[in-house]
Formats: C-alpha cells, sequence, structure tokens
C-alpha cells in the first residue's frame, strides 16, 4: 500500500489502515483474492464498480452522485475526492490506489494523475459504433481491471436476462415513446441515438419517436413546441425544476400534447441518463412497470 | 466629434428597412404551410392541425415576445442613457441582467419557493441591488460615462466570479438557468405575453409621463435646478423605471444582450434628437431588431441537435457592432483625472515593503507545511506532499505577481484606479479560444491547451492595437474595446454552457481560475517569467511617473506619448496572456492589488510596482491556500477565492475610491 521509495508519513499510513478496516469491514466481498484497489472520477464507473461488487477506495462528488445517479449506493467507506474536474491531488495520492479510472472528458488530468498511480481512461458513449456494445466492453474492461472477469459476465448477463423477462412483460403492440427531462418549463432535454435510454428501448423493442439528431451523449436540447405533432407516448424524467409543474399547467402548448390530454404521460424516478448496466436496468425496470400500470388503467 | 452622421438615414427609414426584413422573414415562415391559415392561428387553434398548434402556442407568441422584450430592453436603455447622459449606459453595461441572473441562481438553490411565488421580484431584487452598487461605485467620480461602464464592468465579473462559484459545485442542479441565463424566447402558450405586456405598457406610460422632466436633464445640473426640478428624485424616478422593465423583461426570457445599447444609439445616430422621438423610435427599433435576430435564428439553427438561446446571440453579434460605436460616441461628462491618484504617502516605502514580504513568507510556510486529508488536518514537509503543494504555490504567487505588475502599468497608463488587465479583453481573448480547444479537439494535452490559449491573447492584443492605433491609444478607447470584448466572451460562454454538454464542467473550472493544472516544470517556467517580465517594467519606471500627469504635461516632458502607451500595452499584453493560462480570466488580482498598494501609500511608480507585487502574489497564496481548505476534498479554485475576497474589499474601500 505503501508508496515505494518514501517512508510513509506516519499519520498518513494509520489513516489509509483506518481507511482499509472500515473498507474490508463495511464491504464483505467474497475473499477469493484481494482487488487492487481503485478510484474513479467517473460516476458511470463508480456506479458500474459498485454493480461488481467492489467499494471504490474514492468517487469524485459523492454527494452529488447521490443526487443524480442515487442507485446503486456507494458504501460509506468510499472517499470524497472534490471535484469530479479536479479532483483532491494531495487526497488521491494519501490514498495510494492501485489504480484511477477515468473517461475520456478528465483525459487532460490524467499526467498529472499518472504520478500516484496508473490511469485507465475508458470511453463509453462514442459517436461510432452501438452504445449496448459499449457498454458491455466497458463492464468487462473494468472487471478486468479489478480481477472480477466472472462477475462483469455475470453482471451482463443477468442484466440481459431481466431485460428480456421484461420485454415479455410489454403490453402488446406499445406506442413509440418520446423521453424527455425537463430544464425549465419551456426546454426539454430529449434522448435519442447515442443514449442510453436509447439503448434500453432497443434492447426492449420499443420505440423512440425522437429521430432528431443528438449530441454525443445522446440527447437534444429543444424547446417544447419541436415536440408538438410527434405521435408518442410521453415519458418524463424526473426531476421537475422548481415551479415547473405549475407552469406546464399553464401552458397551452403542453396541455395539448396529445400524452398530457388523454392523461397517459408517464413520469419516472431519476435515472443517470449517462449511465451504463445497473442504470439502463433500474430504467428498464421503472418503465416496463409505468407501462404496464398505464395500460392497466386503460382496460 | 459624432456630428458627421449626416441625415442619410432618419430613424423612420431604420425601422421601415427592418420592419420590412421582419416581415418577410415572418411570411416566410407562414407561408411554408399556407398564410391564410397561418395568420388565423393567431387567435385560434384549427381543430386536428399540428401544424396551427405549434403557430398558435409558440411561434405567435414568440414574435410577440421579441417584439415586447425587446421594446422593453431599448426603453429601459433610452431612459438609462438620458438620466446618466451616457450613451453606454445600458441594462447589460450597468449590470441589471447579471445581477439578477445571480439573484435567481441563488434563488433556485437555497429557496426555491421564491420561484413559484415570483421569479420577477427576484429578478428585479438582483437587478436593482446590482446597479444601485455600480452607481455607488461612480458616484465619487460625479457619474461619468467611462466610469460608470467601468464600474458596471467590475460588478458584472463579480456577479459572474459568484455565478461561476454556484455553477462549479451544483452544475447539475443549475443546467435550466443556464439557458434562460443566456435568454431564450421559446413559449409554449401565452401566458408569459399576457405578463410582460401590461408592465411594458405601464413602463411605457410612465415614461411618457416623465417625458418632460427628463428632457431637462439634457441641460446641465445648474440650468435644470433652476428651472425647479429635483434632480435626484428625477433620476432615482428614471433609474427606478428603467430597473422596472429590465427586471420584468428579464424573470421572462433571461438575459439578452446589447438591444438597449444598440437601439438606442442607432437612433441617435439616425438623427432622433428629442427624448419623445428617441423614446419611440428606439422602443420600435428594439422590438424589430429582436424580433427580426429571433426569426432569423429560428429559420437557420432548426436542425441542430441544441439550442442557440437569441439573447447571447444578439450578444455575440452586438459585440462588434459596440466596436464599431465607440468612435462614434460623444462621450461627455468629467473625463477620469488623475487627480485621485493622489493618496497619502507613506514616508518609509521601503520598511512598509518588508513587512510585505515578511507577511508572505509567513504565509508562504503555511501554504507549504499546512493542509488535510481525509482524517483532517496535518502538517508536512516530505516531498511527496511538496510535490502537489509547491508548483501551485509558485504558480499562484507568479501570477499574482503579473496581474499585479500588468494592473499597475495600466491603471498609471490610464489614470484610472478602475483599470486592470481583466478589464482590457485580453484575458477574455485567450478564454474564447480554450472553450473552442475544449470543444472541437477530441482530447487536448495541458500543452495544446496553452499555445491556444496564448494565441488566442495574442489575437485580442492585435484587435486591441489596430483598433486604437488611430486614435493613439486614449485610455478611455482602449478600456472601452475591452468591455466590448469582455461582453463577447460573457456571449461566447452562455451559449456553449447553454448546451448542457457534461464537457461544460471542465469550462467552468478553467474558467474559475485554478492553479490545479500546473506542474513543476511550468511553475518553474512561470516564475522566471514573472521575475523577467517584472524586471521588464524597471526601464518603464520614469515614464509610469509622467503618464498619470496627463498626455499634455507628459509631452511637455519630452515623453512620446504614444511609443509610451504602446510598449507599455505589449508588456502589459505579455503579463496578462501568460498569468491567464494560469487563473483563468476571473481574478480580480490585476484590479485590487495596485490598488491596495497605492492605498497603503506606495505612491511612486518604483514603489507601486514593487508594493503591488508583494500584494498580488500575498493574495493569491492565501487564495490558493484557503481555496484547497475551506471546502475540501472540493477545491475553491484561486481565481475564484481571489476574487470572492478582493470584491469584498473592494465594497469595503469604494468610499475611498
Amino acid at each position: 500500500m505503501s508508496s515505494p521509495g518514501l517512508p510513509a508519513h506516519p499519520v498518513r499510513t494509520r489513516g489509509v489502515l483506518v481507511l482499509l478496516a472500515t473498507f474490508l469491514l463495511s464491504a464483505p466481498l467474497d475473499a477469493e483474492s484481494d482487488p487492487p484497489s481503485i478510484v474513479t472520477l467517473d460516476w458511470t464507473q463508480a456506479e458500474t464498480l459498485v454493480a461488481l461488487g467492489i467499494a471504490p477506495l474514492g468517487v469524485a462528488q459523492i454527494a452529488a452522485y447521490h443526487d443524480w445517479v442515487g442507485e446503486p449506493r456507494l458504501p460509506e467507506s468510499v472517499v470524497d475526492l472534490g471535484l469530479r474536474s479536479q479532483p483532491n491531488l494531495e487526497l488521491l495520492a494519501s490514498l495510494s490506489p492501485d489504480h484511477i479510472l477515468i473517461s475520456p472528458m478528465f483525459a487532460n488530468l490524467s499526467p498529472r494523475l499518472a504520478r500516484i498511480a496508473p490511469v485507465s481512461n475508458l470511453a463509453l458513449y462514442m459517436p461510432q459504433g452501438d452504445t449496448w456494445q459499449q457498454i458491455h466492453q466497458l463492464t468487462r474492461e473494468i472487471g478486468a481491471l479489478v480481477d472480477r472477469d466472472g462477475e462483469a459476465e455475470a453482471l451482463i448477463e443477468t442484466t440481459e436476462n431481466r431485460l428480456e423477462e421484461l420485454q415479455d412483460r410489454l403490453p402488446d403492440d406499445p406506442a413509440p415513446l418520446l423521453m424527455v427531462q425537463f430544464m425549465d418549463a419551456r426546454h426539454v432535454r430529449v434522448f435519442g441515438d447515442n443514449g442510453l435510454y436509447q439503448a434500453v428501448l432497443e434492447r426492449l423493442g420499443l420505440t423512440n419517436a425522437w429521430t432528431g439528431t443528438t449530441n454525443p451523449w445522446g440527447f437534444s436540447l429543444v424547446a417544447i413546441e419541436r415536440l408538438a405533432g410527434i405521435e408518442a407516448r410521453l415519458v418524463v424524467i424526473e426531476p421537475y425544476p422548481a415551479g415547473v409543474p405549475a407552469e406546464l399547467r399553464e401552458s397551452g402548448l403542453w396541455q395539448h400534447q396529445a400524452s398530457v390530454r388523454d392523461e397517459s404521460l408517464i413520469t419516472l424516478p431519476p435515472v443517470w441518463s449517462f449511465g451504463a448496466l445497473p442504470s439502463a436496468r433500474r430504467f428498464a425496470e421503472q418503465l416496463v412497470a409505468a407501462l404496464g400500470e398505464a395500460t392497466h388503467v386503460d382496460d | 466629434m459624432s456630428t458627421t452622421s449626416r441625415q442619410r438615414l432618419s430613424p423612420a427609414a431604420v425601422c421601415l428597412l427592418l420592419g420590412m426584413v421582419c416581415i418577410s422573414a415572418a411570411v416566410t415562415h407562414l407561408t411554408a404551410a399556407d398564410l391564410g391559415d397561418g395568420l388565423r392561428s393567431l387567435w385560434t387553434v384549427m381543430p386536428g392541425n399540428v401544424e396551427s398548434l405549434t403557430l398558435h402556442y409558440s411561434w405567435w407568441p414568440r414574435l410577440g415576445m421579441a417584439l415586447l422584450a425587446g421594446g422593453g430592453l431599448a426603453l429601459a436603455g433610452v431612459l438609462m442613457q438620458q438620466v446618466l447622459r451616457n450613451p453606454l449606459a445600458a441594462p447589460t453595461t450597468l449590470g441589471v441582467a447579471s445581477g439578477a441572473n445571480l439573484a435567481l441562481m441563488l434563488a433556485s438553490l437555497m429557496a426555491p419557493g421564491l420561484l413559484v411565488l415570483g421569479r420577477e421580484w427576484v429578478a428585479l431584487a438582483g437587478g436593482g441591488g446590482a446597479m444601485a452598487l455600480v452607481m455607488a461605485l461612480a458616484w465619487q467620480r460625479g457619474l461619468a460615462p467611462v466610469v460608470v461602464v467601468l464600474a458596471g464592468l467590475v460588478v458584472n465579473l463579480y456577479a459572474g466570479a459568484l455565478g461561476m462559484a454556484l455553477l462549479l459545485f451544483h452544475q447539475e442542479a443549475l443546467k435550466g438557468l443556464l439557458i434562460w441565463g443566456a435568454g431564450s424566447l421559446a413559449q409554449n402558450g401565452w401566458g408569459d405575453v399576457a405578463f410582460l405586456s401590461p408592465r411594458v405598457m405601464l413602463g411605457a406610460l410612465a415614461a411618457w409621463l416623465l417625458l418632460r422632466p427628463l428632457s431637462v436633464l439634457e441641460l446641465d445640473d445648474a440650468s435644470a435646478r433652476s428651472l425647479g426640478v429635483s434632480l435626484k428624485y428625477l433620476r432615482l424616478g428614471g433609474l427606478g423605471l428603467a430597473v422596472f422593465i429590465t427586471g420584468c423583461v428579464v424573470s421572462v426570457v433571461g438575459v439578452v444582450g446589447f438591444i438597449g445599447l444598440a437601439a438606442p444609439n442607432i437612433v441617435r445616430l439616425a438623427g432622433a434628437r428629442r427624448l419623445g422621438a428617441r423614446l419611440a423610435w428606439s422602443t420600435l427599433l428594439g422590438a424589430l431588431m429582436l424580433a427580426t435576430t429571433d426569426l432569423l435564428l429560428q429559420h437557420f439553427s432548426g436542425a441542430l441537435p441544441t439550442l442557440i438561446p437569441t439573447g447571447a446571440t444578439t450578444a455575440a453579434l452586438g459585440a462588434p457592432l459596440l466596436l464599431w460605436l465607440i468612435p462614434r460616441l460623444r462621450l461627455g461628462g468629467r473625463q477620469p483625472t488623475a487627480s485621485r491618484l493622489e493618496v497619502k504617502r507613506h514616508p518609509r516605502p521601503t520598511r512598509l515593503a518588508l513587512g510585505l514580504a515578511m507577511l508572505l513568507s509567513v504565509a508562504v510556510i503555511l501554504a507549504v507545511t499546512l493542509g488535510q486529508t481525509a482524517d483532517g488536518w496535518f502538517a508536512s514537509l516530505e516531498g511527496d506532499v511538496l510535490q502537489w503543494r509547491v508548483p501551485r504555490l509558485i504558480a499562484a504567487a507568479a501570477s499574482g505577481v503579473m496581474l499585479a505588475i500588468a494592473g499597475t502599468l495600466i491603471q498609471r497608463i490610464t489614470a484610472n484606479p478602475m483599470a486592470s488587465p481583466e478589464i482590457l479583453g485580453i484575458s477574455g481573448g485567450s478564454a474564447i479560444a480554450l472553450i473552442a480547444a475544449i470543444y472541437l479537439l477530441p482530447a487536448p494535452g495541458n500543452l495544446t491547451l496553452v499555445g491556444i490559449g496564448t494565441l488566442g491573447a495574442l489575437t485580442t492584443l492585435a484587435v486591441l492595437v489596430i483598433l486604437n492605433h488611430r486614435s493613439g491609444f486614449v485610455p478611455e478607447r482602449l478600456l472601452l474595446t475591452g468591455v466590448a470584448i469582455t461582453a463577447g466572451v460573457d456571449a461566447v460562454r452562455s451559449i456553449v454552457l447553454a448546451g448542457g454538454d457534461p464537457r461544460g464542467q471542465q469550462i467552468i473550472a478553467w474558467l474559475s481560475g485554478s492553479t490545479y493544472y500546473v506542474d513543476l516544470p511550468s511553475a518553474v517556467i512561470v516564475g522566471v517569467l514573472a521575475v523577467a517580465l517584472g524586471l521588464a517594467a524597471r526601464p518603464f519606471i520614469r515614464w509610469l511617473d509622467i503618464l498619470p500627469l496627463g498626455a499634455a504635461t507628459a509631452t511637455a516632458l519630452g515623453v512620446s506619448v504614444d511609443r509610451a502607451r504602446l510598449s507599455l500595452l505589449l508588456l502589459v499584453a505579455l503579463l496578462t496572456a501568460s498569468a491567464t493560462l494560469i487563473v483563468g480570466p476571473l481574478s480580480f488580482v490585476g484590479l485590487l492589488a495596485p490598488h491596495m498598494a497605492r492605498l497603503a501609500g506606495f505612491a511612486r511608480a518604483r514603489d507601486h510596482l514593487l508594493g503591488a507585487a508583494l500584494i498580488g502574489a500575498l493574495l493569491m497564496v492565501l487564495a490558493d491556500w484557503l481555496g484547497r481548505q475551506l471546502l475540501f476534498p472540493q477545491e475553491i479554485p484561486a481565481g475564484l477565492m481571489a476574487s470572492l475576497l478582493g470584491g469584498a474589499y473592494f465594497l469595503w474601500g469604494l468610499r475611498r475610491l
């Protein structure tokens, strides 16, 4: 654990030991081999690590992770590294991780991080290639880095099985869906090609009604007038910003949306829209449950 | 100076021309389906017709909103310009818009309930507060036009810095406000038009009632008073009305730049003289300008996966317009004079400097030894901790020194204590280049970023030199060029951040000015650069003692004023570009350090430079260290920390300005 060549500072070593102890106690993982200790700046990688049964040593912006990614929760032992774009280097060095995971967004940090531990830059949501395959790829790569290849395959398999199960539960001939998240009362992010939600829809055999272009993160920022005339069932992903539901009740354009008028609108609790397998599974479960409920109401 | 614009174009002709463009753009949109149906959609929705639905609930209200907002902002602009006798006064230049923006950010984080109760009151409070601050800053200088605009810029920068801090820590929660801050006119019904129209009408009515008394303000104060007008209440009433209209517009459509500045000035240049004519034509022109811009923007940005907000676009288009306007404006009022630079002189500046140097070494020792880990505070002098702390310390101190020297130079060249390198726009120029690099290159390394940032700074410098060469680098004009460039940077930043791209976080981090990215080799380079450029200022010391006395005195004393200004400016640009690459464009050190040094009693140029450099280094070292400890493990960037600390000092020091 101690950095080679330099005598470790007593306080610091003790700190690391305490951390390690809490880490081992709080995460009763299978003890076949000690996984390398790992830190990550990227929330998508963090959720994948936790899903593989690994408690990362440190993750950036933990409070915000819990607000925006939500599940799976990070264990108490995980150290907050500070901002994602500027993790605290002194703190990071004092944790002496074996490996640092980043995504291309933080590539400019890698020379600095490389002085602490080897850095792996794992990409997801690249414009070329199939998103779903990329998510598999990312899961396998992370599994390999933490000696959890078996668990990675298992995670992929259980997720796939779960999605198939969910697909069977879908009502016959479901309407195309239009997935949006409100930015304010007049603007939404609408999710489409190259994003997580779209990948899940494809997996479930559902149709996304948004065929417009999207940015490299799989969404397009539009005013809500662009949604008018799209024949689809609306899926609103929470949270609504403050005051927006009240403003929407007054909005002629919104009240004329087909889904709002026939009350078939679906509201889903927040799911990290740039996530990997755990987020995909949660999104699929919530979506299918909502679709099921809504059809029962119709009957 | 500006009377050269003979009646080639009357205000009516300008409005007619723009009105025709506006109407043809609108008709083009409507004829895409069916003109008759399109027009009918204004008051009714044809059942089962989606086209008509969108037209009725989105396109028509949006057109109405553009006309209302543009007219309202232009009206507010005329009022501000009339009351302050300042052709550059406008809702954006006086800080009203950025104050409203900041207030809304704070409200949505701390008291979202307020937003449900009434956004316009939150916006109004913020905007009014910001403008009161600008007035307070410029009060002592008799609200001289250039000083007011500079004070507005400082308040804009400060509100911007605070906003950056909030964004840095709450990017996800504030993503909606980023769109609003960039001024989008998109509508989802007639609600907002119904809200805004009575308020703008009321504002227009009040302006009409105030027409006669306000016309009196064209006279000088003494003659106006002899007519029995209470100038104080008249000014307060006029400004209050302008802020009210701006606040209402801004709370609905967000920050829309430059209409309030451009429309009244174009009308004036086109020959409208009397206040009544200027009010009426400006309002019409402003409405048409915003509506036309918005229609064209809707037409051309339709298929993009992101929103191009109209407000930020007018601001981006307005920046070149302002550059074009500046030489054509007559900037009356009291010009900044040298007298204010004389503060009591310290009897022994050397001893004062020694004291500062000792303070600086204490700060350095503190910053190197004391830090935190996951289990709390600890003191250490070990290599593996120092490798993180020492480069940041050197970089912070060096950039503090460079900005302080640059600030001292520019305050002495312009004889204006409000001047600073940030205000020249050089920092802004390199910021635009860096934003472009982060967005357009796949995964840029730090070396690439440094190179591109330098290129941006040099380009801005070239623009500054080209635009000001003919006028012989007159200080006021130079500063106004900087104001225009800074406004352009703001617009680009808003457009980029409004898109909600996750890379925005990186841009915010860099813009807020952090020593984070500095490693030892680059820290050493920066340190050497600071010393070298600092020494390069030495030969200019005689000029620096003479220039604040004014151009005439300087020429009489045998100084070639043009050459002196040009060479000093080059030095300022180099210093600013080097420092900006490390701490971003937002730090106030270049404004504060020279100011504090002067107040401490460093009067002669040599002492002033030395004192400012020491204070600059001290400020940045402290800011960097505090920023790393206050919210541990999150780090507040040094530039941001310096401006937060400095802003507090600045407000306290207002009365002595």
